[in-house]
Order: C-alpha cells, then sequence, then structure tokens
C-alpha cells in the first residue's frame, strides 16, 4: 500500500470521530504550548538577565568585598580600607584597584527628597576601568576632582524617563546622611554641584556603574562620611585569563586571611547561566509531564479505536493487508494527531508567551525602588523561540504521539483474521 | 492441471470456552478451474469454517490446504496477505467500510495492492455489478441487495483466482437473491470467473454447477447439476 493511501486512510478513520481526534489533538496542543510558552520566557528571561549583566561589564576586574554574597553568608568582621588598594596593587597581574564607600543618603533637589545610593570612588580610575559605561552624557565627569562635585545616573536626573529632568549639569542638590551618635540622629547635609550626568547604561550594574547611583569623589566621601572604611575595591587585572583571575582571588583573600570574598563578574554571569539552565530543565520537566499525559490520551483512544475497528482490520486483512500495513496505519493516525497537535501548540505557545511577557510582566520589569523614585530597571523580557526550541517541540510532540500509540498499532497489527472479522 | 483449490483430510478444531468443537473433520476436496460449487449444509456443519480455510483466514489443525498447488500451513503473514490477494471474499454481512463510498470500496483492494487506474476499474466493477448510478453512495444509502452487490465488485477488484462467498443471499429478499444469483452465474459463465459459494439454501444450490452437501464437519454427499 502506497504512503498517500495510508495516510488517507488514516485521516478517514480520524474524520469519523472528530471531537474525540480533537480532544486528544488539544491534549497534545496543551503540552506543546506548556514547553513552548515556558521555554520561550525562560529563555528570554535568561537573554534579557545576561544582556543586563554584561552592560557595563568588564571582565577583567574583580569585587573585593566583606559582605556575604547570596544566602546564608554572613558579612566579615573584618573591615576594607580605603588605602587596601596599595596592598592589593601589589600582587602580581593587579594593574590597579580602586576603593568604593557606599552609602544610602537621601537626595535633595529643590523640594523633592528620595533616598539614594551614593557611591564615592576616585572618579578617574573608574572611568578608566569602566570605560565604556562611566560615560557622561552632560557635563563632564571631573577627573582631577574638585570640591563638592557630583555625578549623577541617568535616572536620577531623569526619573521619568521623559525628559522632564529633576536635575541636570550646573545643578545644585543636597545629600542628606543621616548618622546617630548616641541617642541623637544628626543629618549631615553634602551640597554639591552636578558636574555631569551619565549616559544610560541599562542593566543591573552587577559590577560597575549603575543608572541609579550618585556619585562624588572618595577624597570627600572620607572627610563627609568620616570614615576610611571602604565597602568594596574594585581590581582591574592585566589580563582576563582565567588563571589569573584565579590567582589573583586566591592571593588577595589569602592576604586578607581568607576573611573577604573576591567576586569575579565572569564567574559570577557562568554561576547564573547555571542556575538558569537548571531552571529551564525543571520548567521543562514540568511542561513534559502535560505532554505524558497527551501521550496517555493518545494511547487510550486508539486502544478504544482499535476495539471500534476490529472487524474493520478483519476485513482489511482478509483483503489482503499486511501486518505492517495495518501498523502503519494505526501509527500514521498518531503522527498526523501528534503533527497538528505540534503545529497549533508551537503556535499558541508562542503566542502565550508573547501575551504573558507583554501583559503579564507589563514590559516593565522590577519598577519602584524607592517611595518618590520611579526608577525602573528595565527588563523587557522577550521570549524567544529558537531552531532548537522550534524543532525539538515539533519533533518530542511527533515522538510522545508515536511511542504511545505503538503498543494499540502493534495489537491491531497481530489480529488474527478470523477473529477479527467475528468480533461484534 | 493444478486445482485451484485442494483439500487434504482437512481438520479444525477449536475450543468454545473448554469444550474441543470439531468442525472439521477431515474434508477432501478439490475445486478446479471455472467450477461453480455450492457448499450446502445446516448451521453447524463447518462450512464456513470450511470457507475460512480456503480463503487463508484460518489455519487448519490437520490435514493441508493447497490453493493454486501451495501449500497454505508453510506460509508466514506476509505470504497469507499475499495470497488473499489473489482470493475475492465476499462475506455474509457484507463487511464493506461503512464511511467509504461504494466506489471507495471498491477501490480498497486495489489501494491495498497498489494498483493504478483505480477510479476507472471501481467504476466499471461497479456498473458491471448494476450499480452505475450509486457509485458516490455510502453503504447506509444502499439497500441490502446493493451493498452486497458492491462486496461482489470489491472482491473482484485484484481479479482474484477464485470466489468465495459466504451465503450471499442470507441477508436479502427472494428477489434480490434471484439478481445475485444470475449475476453470480453470469461472471461464472462469461468471464470464466471460479466461485465458491456457501448456502444453507436449496435454491440457491440448485442454480449451480456442483454441489457438496455438508454435515457435521464431513462431506457426506456430492452431485453435479
Amino acid at each position: 500500500m502506497r504512503i498517500q493511501d495510508v495516510f488517507s486512510f488514516a485521516l478517514s478513520a480520524i474524520r469519523l470521530r472528530k471531537l474525540r481526534a480533537g480532544l486528544t489533538i488539544l491534549g497534545v496542543v496543551i503540552g506543546i504550548a506548556a514547553v513552548v510558552a515556558l521555554l520561550s520566557l525562560s529563555q528570554g528571561f535568561q537573554n534579557s538577565m545576561t544582556e543586563q549583566f554584561e552592560t557595563g561589564f568588564a571582565t577583567n576586574t574583580l569585587t573585593v568585598t566583606t559582605q556575604g554574597f547570596g544566602f546564608g553568608q554572613d558579612q566579615s568582621d573584618i573591615s576594607l580600607f580605603v588605602n587596601d588598594t596599595e596592598t592589593i596593587d601589589a600582587i602580581e597581574n593587579v594593574q590597579t584597584s580602586m576603593a568604593i564607600i557606599q552609602k544610602t543618603c537621601y537626595l535633595e533637589v529643590g523640594e523633592n527628597t528620595f533616598p539614594v545610593t551614593v557611591v564615592a570612588v576616585d572618579f578617574s580610575k573608574y572611568a578608566e576601568i569602566y570605560s565604556s559605561s562611566f560615560v557622561a552624557e552632560s557635563g563632564e565627569i571631573p577627573l582631577e576632582p574638585r570640591d563638592d562635585v557630583i555625578v549623577l545616573g541617568q535616572r536620577i536626573s531623569d526619573p521619568w524617563k521623559n525628559g522632564t529632568l529633576l536635575s541636570t549639569v550646573g545643578d545644585a542638590v543636597n545629600i542628606v546622611w543621616t548618622t546617630r551618635s548616641g541617642y541623637t540622629l544628626t543629618n549631615k547635609t553634602y551640597t554639591g554641584a552636578v558636574a555631569g550626568v551619565l549616559a544610560e547604561i541599562g542593566g543591573f550594574g552587577l559590577s560597575g556603574p549603575s543608572d541609579t547611583a550618585v556619585y562624588i569623589p572618595i577624597s570627600q566621601a572620607q572627610s563627609f562620611f568620616n570614615t576610611n572604611e571602604a565597602n568594596t575595591i574594585i581590581v582591574q587585572l592585566a589580563n582576563s585569563d582565567d588563571a589569573t583571575i584565579t590567582n589573583v582571588s586566591e592571593a588577595i583573600e589569602s592576604v586578607f586571611g581568607g576573611q573577604v570574598r573576591v567576586i569575579s563578574p565572569t564567574a559570577l554571569l557562568s554561576t547564573i547561566t547555571t542556575a538558569f539552565s537548571t531552571i529551564e530543565l525543571f520548567l521543562a520537566g514540568i511542561a513534559g509531564i502535560s505532554l505524558l499525559v497527551a501521550g496517555i490520551g493518545i494511547m487510550n483512544i486508539m486502544i478504544v479505536s482499535l476495539m471500534e475497528r476490529t472487524r474493520e482490520i478483519g476485513i482489511l486483512k482478509a483483503l489482503g493487508m499486511k501486518n505492517r500495513t495495518v501498523l502503519s496505519i494505526f501509527l500514521s493516525e498518531s503522527v498526523i494527531i501528534g503533527l497538528i497537535g505540534a503545529t497549533i501548540g508551537i503556535a499558541s505557545g508562542w503566542g502565550l508567551a508573547n501575551v504573558v511577557s507583554r501583559v503579564g510582566l507589563g514590559g516593565g520589569g522590577i519598577s519602584g525602588f524607592g517611595r518618590r523614585q520611579t526608577a525602573t530597571i528595565g527588563m523587557n523580557i522577550m521570549p524567544v523561540l529558537t531552531p532548537t526550541l522550534f524543532l525539538g517541540a515539533f519533533a518530542f510532540g511527533l515522538i510522545i504521539s508515536v511511542i504511545f500509540a505503538l503498543y494499540p498499532a502493534w495489537r491491531a497489527s497481530r489480529l488474527r483474521p478470523v477473529e477479527a472479522l467475528r468480533y461484534e | 492441471m493444478t486445482p485451484i483449490v485442494q483439500t487434504v483430510n482437512l481438520k479444525k478444531t477449536y475450543m468454545l470456552g473448554s469444550v474441543p468443537v470439531n468442525a472439521l473433520r477431515g474434508v477432501n476436496l478439490t475445486v478446479e478451474q471455472g467450477d461453480f460449487l455450492a457448499i450446502l449444509g445446516p448451521s453447524g456443519s463447518g462450512k464456513s469454517t470450511l470457507l475460512n480455510m480456503i480463503g487463508a483466514l484460518d489455519k487448519p489443525t490437520e490435514g493441508k490446504v493447497f490453493i493454486e498447488g501451495v501449500d497454505v500451513s508453510q506460509l508466514n503473514d506476509n505470504e497469507l496477505a499475499d495470497l488473499r490477494r489473489r482470493i475475492g471474499f465476499v462475506f455474509q454481512f457484507f463487511n464493506i467500510i461503512p464511511r467509504f463510498t461504494a466506489r471507495q470500496n471498491v477501490e480498497l483492494p486495489m489501494a491495498i495492492t497498489g494498483k493504478d487506474d483505480r477510479r476507472k476499474r471501481s467504476e466499471e466493477l461497479l456498473a458491471s455489478v448494476g450499480l452505475a448510478g450509486r457509485m458516490r453512495h455510502k453503504p447506509s444509502e444502499l439497500s441490502g441487495g446493493e451493498r452486497q452487490r458492491v462486496a461482489i465488485a470489491r472482491a473482484l477488484a485484484n481479479d482474484p483466482r477464485f470466489l468465495l462467498m459466504d451465503e450471499p443471499t442470507g441477508n436479502i429478499d427472494s428477489k434480490t437473491s434471484h439478481e445475485i444469483i444470475d449475476l453470480l452465474k453470469k461472471l461464472n459463465e462469461e468471464q470464466g470467473v471460479t466461485l465458491i459459494v456457501v448456502t444453507h439454501d436449496q435454491q440457491v444450490a440448485a442454480q449451480t454447477k456442483r454441489v457438496v452437501h455438508m454435515l457435521d464437519g464431513l462431506i457426506v454427499q456430492e452431485e453435479v447439476n
């Protein structure tokens, strides 16, 4: 029997029980749609995250901190000092290093007051290390810091993203730092002139400049905050080889007696990517289960169909149809169901992913950290349908359909003609 | 010349629950090319079982069936399927496929063997059994006699060496049954189709060339009309 005759026979059998076939197809559609929607969204999310992290990403840097990163890691009891950079600079393969003091303060601009992260850095070194992101859009970054200058992140200057500037170059702004001595709270005010506004960076600023920070010279900060303790020290390496990253990290840790953490953005990114793969696998597993259920549905209807058509199979065999042809007719039916289900499933999964990314996530991602601060970390999750996902979903749907039809099809092919003809 | 069908001491026992039933108890039958044979007997005499054996649908417990000299018991499933393509089977309950039209039903055996020009051939066959105007009708829109003709046309589709018919007039009225008999006689006389008909109807048997009487799984009498 020719292949097109096998398929047209299978199709005629499916058409005979439209509702039942339709429901079975629906099962496959839901399974495939779940796979496609979840995986294309998670792929999109991953792409978006990676992109965010890679913004202003410097592969040849290390971040030294006393804070625990992640859960269950306590802050170390030792402190880093601004002049620890001298010790670090002496380590082989370290090009330069710089300390960062970071505090949460209030920014007063006219009548507006809102919390900001104040990052105190050596402007010239910072601009050198993050040459792609620590760049002024308007004004300039004062490389030879004068007194009381401030550089604003893009979102601090333009929080509503519409050109209505809260403050811009030349404005005088106040940074208010609340400190406590004994039982009294004291506000200290640092008044500075905005020297520059950074170009939009985007991203989370895993390491490096951020859109939502305010920058002041570290020399000013040391006296204003009255401290020599640094929150982090950024280390620039001679190169970004894995060996260099490992060696310098270990050297720095040993200098501080293992009491500091040295974070490599490259290593962090690979950790994140690994975590995503695990999440993706988990999601695929969940979606796969629904496809498995669909497969059982296929098996169920095929067995019912086999019983209903026992007599028909007897007729076909009496007319000289071979066992393998009977087998291929039944498998063709499931292939047709799988094909239709996979096609509709991929289309609707893709549609669903797009709807979810527009409606569910509002295209905005995480928004509103502060009270008045509308700084949003712009995260647009665009679902991604990779060719691998497309073909994989298609093949998976088809394979599931065929696998679960194998047993009923095999049983149909083994029916004995006389008994099949006698079957009521 | 090799007979078209030959059975040698054919025995068939099957289990009805736990009771063994001796449906055939040693049947020797020879059918030559061009014959028109009626197998006559009451129900339970084993005539349908014999027909299934000759049609290569069932295997004997003992004894042999030769079709065109080939021992059926030596064939595997695939070879049996090939053999059945050369046999035209007309079942008692027509067994035409309800979702197909008359023409599609006649085309089915040709689809199975992968023949070309199925449409033309099926139309010719249906016309020859007097159904030229009913080709696009489904079985549910056809009368019993018409369905029987569709079944006959289908059985002839692959130019079989012989036609096996199980009670061809069993489920139709007497007028239609006369027409069917006339059609069969015509096929036998004009086209030389070998016919083996199982029936319990004396009138049908009287129209054939040769009659064998069966009783309790044995051929008890043979007569030539």
